[in-house]
This record gives structure tokens, sequence and C-alpha cells, in this order.
């Protein structure tokens, strides 16, 4: 498989396809989008979670000739650690309150963490397979192994995967990789894990 | 508690604040108040919503006027336009 | 190589193992009742629901005892252990994988006091408790697709055992009902005060439900008359977040792409999702026809189990094959009259088959879709 295009982000900064810039103060996600002048109103209903892989893929995306043409062949598959907890502390503050109870449906819709694999085939017209686990940390093993398994199914080409995870108190951590079935051997568990650790192979 | 309007003005203040309102929970961002018409449809062209922020608008009926809509099949006729959705709280609020 | 079944079992407020739950659906039972003031809810709820001590009596019963477990990890490994001791595999060896299929686990901690706060709110930690109760090595996958998580662990695992890694698998699906995920479909407006009614033209919303099923699958090199995952595909709408496409897109490519190369007139059935919302149904049956499936029997478990989240994949499965098993299409509970746009194989009575194939299908929450074909004895 090769990898084509990877975009790290983390308390430090953004490594896109190795080119490092510093975060953007506060929320770093609305701020790029406010930057690159992005019209997609839907943004602003999205979770903190959806927001930032959302954002990411756009970085990661922007390049790519006949980007919004609906597909089938390309794949979402993402993983976290928390999956949609930020979202989920703040729908249960809808409801924890006996005299203030309005469960909220905006907020309920994003207490699952597929919802952002959702809104990346919705922008993008990606109809083939979006799916998300989670594991107990960032393993680049798990996510080598898994993207190649996808590959099984005939009508998987490529793949947009990685680990975007979000929880309250801490600083967002993704890796986004867009790659394909190509023969290039340079997707492999080794040169994941450096850009997972240095942002760069 | 119950509030009613006796005139015209009262009324366009109530739209102002719905309207606000209406941004604020359902995220639209960049718009202003005077953004939205009041006679214009809610739904379909114009602010881009969807059956989410119709559930949404259910919730700020219940939760800002004590108005409970039982049947999201309801809210079509309520959220119209602002028009129409104002003067159904007006007549219809319990706070 | 073939994926094939090793073994099942399954935890439901209708019966603690497959057969006794089986045996209710077949009797036309279901546990959908309305409860009112439920965990102290405005509104009352018409849910599948365990008895307040019936997943701690089903954990006792396989001879487990406490170690701090969580409802919700009672019932994962009420289910997964007697499927493990009847599979005969070694659940503590390196060469197999464990998968947690759930939506959202121990999220009725999070109304706790502070307690939610901590880091067993997360399905990792239940996914990796699981996994060590049965000493094994792994780290524990889990499968956390919305309503289609059922499915797309029996895809998932099916991929890691073909590519050689892992030898077997343990799938466990799971999920207990709690306010935080009841008020949320209230919220939706989604749920049905009455036993919900798939495909029927009164249908007005789903039902809720409790349970887990486990399946353990294993690598072989000849079927030899098991139940067999053949293949299954995964498909996103790409159109909503949460409102079903109106053209089926997803679920329509999601069975071609399932039955390529495979004559869908083997199947018994079609085990689609039959939600009983309005909108559901009618994707399904759209998608259905679209994908040339229609004349096919449909059946949905909904109106005995009602919708059992990350489980449901994997209960309904697993009660399609021992039903088929027994020569049997089970009845579709709760639909009387037809009500979708299509004309479909619902019926609400058993039907009998001699076909020893069927489909499964699912969509969730995210625009996604998952359909998966079992044959028994393998594929031809």
């Amino acid at each position: 498989m090769r990898l084509l295009q990877y975009i790290r982000v983390n308390s430090e900064g953004i490594w896109l396809n190795g080119r490092f810039s510093a975060l953007p103060t506060g929320d770093w996600a609305e701020a790029l989008y406010r930057q690159d002048g992005i019209q997609y109103p839907k943004f602003f209903k999205m979770d903190h979670l959806c927001r930032i892989g959302w954002m990411a893929s756009e970085l990661l995306l922007a390049g790519e000739n006949d980007r919004f043409e609906p597909r089938t062949d390309r794949a979402v598959i993402l993983f976290n650690r928390s999956g949609s907890l930020c979202n989920d502390t703040q729908y249960q503050t809808t409801i924890q309150d006996p005299d203030n109870y309005f469960p909220s449906p905006a907020l309920f819709v994003y207490t699952l963490p597929n919802i952002v694999t959702g809104e990346i085939a919705i922008r993008n017209g990606y109809r083939g397979e979006t799916s998300c686990y989670l594991l107990p940390d960032f393993d680049a093993g798990i996510l080598v192994e898994t993207s190649r398994q996808a590959l099984q199914d005939p009508g998987t080409r490529s793949l947009l995967t990685g680990w975007v995870e979000c929880a309250p108190g801490q600083s967002d951590d993704l890796l986004l990789c867009l790659v394909d079935a190509e023969t290039e051997e340079n997707w492999n568990e080794k040169n994941l894990l450096q850009l997972y650790r240095y942002g760069h192979l | 508690m119950k509030k009613t309007y006796y005139n015209s003005i009262d009324m366009d203040t109530f739209k102002q604040e719905l309207k606000a309102e209406i941004i604020r929970v359902l995220n639209l961002d960049g718009m202003q108040p005077d953004d939205i018409n009041d006679a214009e449809p809610l739904f379909g062209e114009g602010l881009g919503l969807d059956s989410i922020d119709a559930l949404e608008l259910i919730v700020l009926l219940e939760k800002n006027y004590g108005i409970k809509l039982e049947k999201p099949e309801d809210g079509k006729a309520v959220f119209q336009s602002v028009n129409v959705l104002a003067d159904y709280i007006t007549r219809n609020r319990k706070k | 190589m073939k994926i094939v079944r090793l073994s099942d079992h399954l935890v439901c407020p209708l019966g603690h193992d497959t057969e006794t739950t089986l045996e209710a659906v077949l009797q036309g039972r279901s546990e959908l009742r309305l409860h009112s003031d439920w965990q102290h809810l405005p509104e009352p709820v018409c849910a599948s629901l365990f008895e307040p001590d019936g997943i701690a009596s089903a954990f006792a019963e396989n001879g487990q005892t406490d170690q701090g477990y969580t409802r919700f990890e009672q019932l994962a490994i009420a289910s997964a252990a007697p499927a493990i001791a009847r599979s005969g595999i070694d659940p503590a060896s390196p060469r197999v994988l464990f998968v947690l299929s759930t939506t959202k686990g121990n999220v009725e901690l999070l109304g706790g006091n502070g307690a939610g706060q901590s880091e067993s709110v997360s399905p990792v930690w239940s996914a990796e408790r699981l996994a060590r109760h049965f000493g094994n090595p792994n780290i524990p996958l889990v499968v956390s697709n919305a309503c289609i998580s059922g499915l797309c662990a029996q895809i998932y695992a099916p991929r890691a055992l073909q590519s050689g890694r892992y030898d077997q698998a343990v799938i466990v699906g799971a999920d207990v009902l709690s306010s935080f995920i009841v008020s949320g479909f209230q919220s939706f407006k989604a749920l049905s005060q009455q036993p919900c009614r798939p495909f029927d033209r009164e249908r007005n919303g789903l039902n809720l439900g409790e349970g887990a099923a486990t399946l353990v699958i294993g690598r072989v090199e000849n079927a030899d008359g098991a139940w067999t995952l053949c293949q299954g595909a995964i498909r996103n709408d790409a159109n909503h977040i949460s409102g079903p496409s109106r053209t089926g897109e997803g679920a329509c490519q999601a069975l071609k792409a399932t039955l390529a190369g495979i004559c869908p007139d083997e199947a018994a059935m079609i085990s689609v999702h039959g939600t009983a919302t309005l909108y559901n149904d009618e994707m399904e049956a759209v998608a259905l026809q679209r994908a040339g499936l229609d004349h096919l029997p449909v059946n949905a478990y909904k109106g005995y189990l009602g919708h059992t989240l990350g489980a449901a994949g994997l209960l309904e499965s697993v009660l399609s094959m021992h039903a088929i098993d027994r020569g049997v299409i089970p009845a579709t509970r709760g639909f009387s009259e037809p009500g979708v746009s299509v004309p479909l194989q619902v019926s609400n009575q058993p039907r009998t088959t001699d076909k020893k194939a069927f489909i499964k299908m699912l969509s969730g929450f995210g625009g996604c879709n998952a359909a998966l074909y079992y044959r028994k004895g393998g594929t031809q």
C-alpha cells in the first residue's frame, strides 16, 4: 500500500505532509476554517470530535482533483481512545438536572464517535465503507493491519484512515493519512509510528 | 408570568429576540437577526435547516416557553416562518 | 480458507440462552412493555428491559463471581462465557482476538456522582476487562459504528482471521439501556409507546432493548456444514448524519457488494433492520428493490427484542442461524398491513424454508449501512 498524504496535529502544532505550522490559539479547527474561507455552515453544528477530524480531512484533501465527485472506492476508517466522551459529557448536562431537563437532539446525535466518518463522507461524497474503532492507545500496527484488511473488500481501493482523539481537558491528538492500494510499501508500522512521533518521515 | 404583546413594537422586539435565540441554539454562524426575513420559510432553502434543527426548535419551544410539541410533524406548521412561530408562541406560551 | 461459527450464546430479557430466546420468538412472545417513571424519566418508555436483577442472575448462572464488574460488563461476560466454553477454543491464546461491539457501553456511569469522569466510562475499559477476564493477552478491538456495529464486528473479525494473524475470534455485542440513551431517542421523537410495528402502515417509531450475544468464529479449511460468514460490506449514504437516505443508497450498495458473485435466491430470507420508524423501513424497502431483492422473504426481530443497538447485529444473526437450522423464517411481530412503498415479502406468521443461507442488514446514524451473507456449509 502507498501513503499519499498525511497530517499530524498535536499540542505542538500541525504537520501537513511534513510541513510544520504553529497551532492557532483557541479552537484551532475553527480558526483554520475561517482562515481558509471555507463555506460549510454545518461545521458549526458539529461536536468537537467531528470538527477536528473534519477540518484535518479538509487540509489533507484540499489539493485533490475532482474532490467532490461521489465515489464508492474510498473508505474512511478512524480510530480513537475516548470515543465521543467530550460530547457525551455535554449531552449529560442537558439531562442531569431534573428541574432543567431538556435533552438536546443536536448533542445526542454526536454521542456516537462514528459520526465524524459520516461528516467526512457527506462532505466529500464518499459512499464507500465508513468505520470507527476504539483502542486503548494509538497503535500503528493495528492501524496499518486494519487498513490492509479493509482492501479485502474489492470495492475499496483507497482509504482515509488514522487517529482522531479528543478528551475533556486534554489536547487534541490526530494523525490522518490518505493511502491507496498501489504497491509502494511505504505504508507500514514503522513509518506510521514515525509520523505519529515526529510529524514527518 | 405569561407575556402578551399589546402592540406591534413589543411584537417586533419579541421577534428579534426569537431570531437571536434561533441563531444561538442552531449555531447559525455569522448570522444576525436582521438576516432572517420574518415572512420567509425557516426550512427548505434559506437557512439550510434540517430535521435535527427542527427537533432542536421543539426543545427551544419547551425550554423557553413551556410549549410541548409531541409530534415532530406538528412542527411543520409552527416553523413556517418567524411570523407564524412568534404568533404561535404568543398564543400558547406557558412561561 | 473459510470463517465459520464455532459457537454462540445470547442473553436478553426473553431468555438467558439462544434456544430459550428462539423458542420465545417462535411463540411470538416479547418483553416489550411500557415502563413509567423508569430511571425518573418524565416520559414513559416502551422497551425490552431486564428485570432489576436479571443481568446479575445471568452472570451468576454461568458460575461467574462478581469482581466489581458493571451491569454492562456482567452482561457481556454472561454472553461470552458459555459461548467460549462451548467453542472449545483457548481464550487465553495470543491467536484469539476479542472484539466488542457496543454503542454506549458504561455510559450510564456519566450520570453518577463524579464517578463518570473516570476511565471506566469508556468502552475500551470494558473491552479490556472482558478480554482479561478470559485471560486473553491481546489488545481487544471496540467497534463503535452506531447501530450497525454488530455487523461491522462480524466483518472486521473475519478479515483479521483471513490475514492469518489470528485463528479464532470472540465477537461480543452488548448494550444496556440508561437514561442517557433513552432520553436521546426520546428527544429524537423516534420511540413508540406501543410495541413497535416494523413495515406496518401504523408504525410510529422504534422500541429500545437490552441484550448481548457472542459469536465465536474460527478459520478453517473446510466449512463441513458449519455456518459460514461468507462476505459482507459496509457502505455510507453520504447524505445525512441521522436521517435515512430516501434512495436507500448505502444500504443498496452494501447489499450489492455483499452479494457479488452470490446467487441471492439461495437465501431463505433477508433479516432486515426493521426498526419501525417511518423512514428506516421505507428506506430499506427502496434499497431492497433497487438491489433486486424485494422478492425474497423479509423478517425483522425488533418486535420481540426492541432495538438492541450494538448487540443487534449479533443477536439477530445468531437467532437467524438457529431459526434456519429449524427450517423456520421467524414471523415479523407487530406487522399487520403493508406500509412501505415497495411490496415486500413480510409476514406476521412463521414460514418454513429448506434453504440454508440468509442475508442480514442494518443501518445506522452517521449514514452507515452494512450487510452480511451467511451460508451453512460455506460458499458454493
